[in-house]
């Protein structure tokens, strides 16, 4: 139900319109002073206000002025209700950033007509905030495994690494990589590597912890930045992860397939002020250790070698 | 269609408010219920030549009285909103009464439909 802020000192006029918006299956919230009207307007997420012209505390052109200058995702539709109705004062509250104007007394069907219009605009407005999230979102992600991209992953690997280091929690950093991925792709195709690709992301997904992230870190090459992670919790992490995937072969339109994977882990508990490429740089190392001891396992790195 | 009277046009407020008498009823009884009070603030405001004052409380029952259709009422607040616009307090004195004479013959007329 579309939420409707009627802020209006005359209880008459006030009485009307909520009966008619309710009749129209509006959600009606009601104010009799400007102060009342922001307050309610912020903390309910209206986005069709009613505003009256002359009202005590905050007039509507003050109120108006003050909508607009908030810093808040969800537009507002405003409409000023006035018994000016002189091209000056219609001007004037246009100008504050009124987006349609009725006259009083409030005549019914053109009440309903404007509201409609309000309606209309704020769905578009809501419809093209998603479509922004949603696109915001996805060039953000690796678009095969929707997966952090290397640009962002690193970025929050960043991130997390100065949060931890202001919280005293370690965080860990993993590389993956997947074992003979060249080969797979070589000898069934990039379609079958895709779907290898597609289901290890979805397993890796399954066993990590609602605050763990992950993403796309080079080629073949994943990179999980595990929260609150110490080097017993690391070695947890990473034997879950590896297990996802040799334990299981994989479903592939080229029948079923054993996959494995590597892993380097590297946790800031031991060097609180580890630097986001001296972690990489670590995780790395290590998983060159577990490539070179026969692969499908994981290694940990505590200092530069 | 002429309103049959010049205290309240019933054909154009029932249209304005979607034809329901009941509500019309409602409306009225918050109208009565809050013009004591606005009258009163109006009389204080004139006593202290609180034009400003003046001017507001015509405008609030000026709007009210159109809402319902009330002719003379709404006549007579217009004479006060102007009035404190204008610093003009032969006028406003002059508003005030013919508010409260409105207002009685508006009441009488309720209560004998009623």
């Amino acid at each position: 139900m579309l939420k409707v802020l009627i802020a209006e000192d005359d209880r008459v006029s006030a009485r009307i319109l909520e009966n008619h918006l309710k009749k129209w299956g509006y959600q009606v919230f009601l104010e009799k002073n400007g102060e009342d009207a922001w307050k309610t307007l912020d903390k309910e997420n209206i986005q069709i206000a009613i505003l009256d012209w002359m009202m005590p505390k905050l007039n509507g052109i003050q109120l108006c002025k003050k909508i607009r200058k908030r810093e808040s995702d969800l537009y507002a539709y405003i409409i000023l209700l006035t018994a000016r109705s002189s091209t000056e004062d219609i001007v004037k509250g246009l100008n504050a950033g009124a987006d349609d104007y009725i006259t009083k007394p409030v005549e019914y069907l053109e009440l309903k007509a404007r509201l409609s219009t309000g309606r209309r605009i704020i769905e578009l407005e809501n419809y093209n905030r998603k479509l922004r999230d949603r696109l915001k979102k996805l060039a953000q992600q690796d678009s095969l495994t929707s997966f952090l991209n290397k640009k962002n992953i690193t970025l929050r690997l960043r991130e997390e690494l100065s949060r931890s280091q202001r919280d005293h929690q370690p965080i860990a950093g993993i590389l993956i990589d997947i074992d003979k991925f060249k080969q797979i792709n070589d000898t069934y195709g990039h379609h079958v590597g895709d779907q290898v690709l597609v289901e290890i992301s979805s397993r890796l997904k399954k066993r990590l912890r609602r605050h763990d992230q992950i993403g796309r870190y080079g080629g073949d090459e994943i990179l999980v930045i595990a929260w609150d992670a110490d080097s017993h919790t690391l070695r947890k992490i990473m034997e879950r992860l590896r297990r996802a995937i040799s334990g299981t072969p994989f479903e592939t339109d080229a029948g079923p397939i054993d996959v494995s994977i590597s892993l380097g882990g590297v946790t800031s508990e031991f060097k609180a002020d580890i630097t986001t490429e001296e972690l990489i740089k670590l995780s790395d190392q290590a998983l060159y250790e577990a490539k070179s001891k026969g692969r499908d396992r994981a290694e940990t790195r505590e200092t530069f070698s | 269609m002429f309103p049959e009277n010049d205290i309240i046009d019933f054909a154009s407020v029932l249209e304005r408010i979607g034809g329901d008498k009941e509500f019309l009823n409602e409306l009225i009884q918050i109208y009565m219920e809050d013009f004591d009070s606005t009258y009163n603030s109006l009389v204080q405001a004139v006593a202290a030549q609180d034009f400003t004052a003046i001017q507001e409380l015509g405008h609030s029952l000026k709007g009210s009285s159109a809402n319902l259709s009330l002719i003379q009422l709404r006549e007579k607040a217009y004479l006060v909103e102007t009035a404190g616009g204008e610093y003009n307090l032969e006028l406003a004195q002059q508003g005030t009464s013919g508010l409260k004479t409105e207002y009685e013959r508006f009441k009488a007329y309720i209560a004998d439909r009623d």
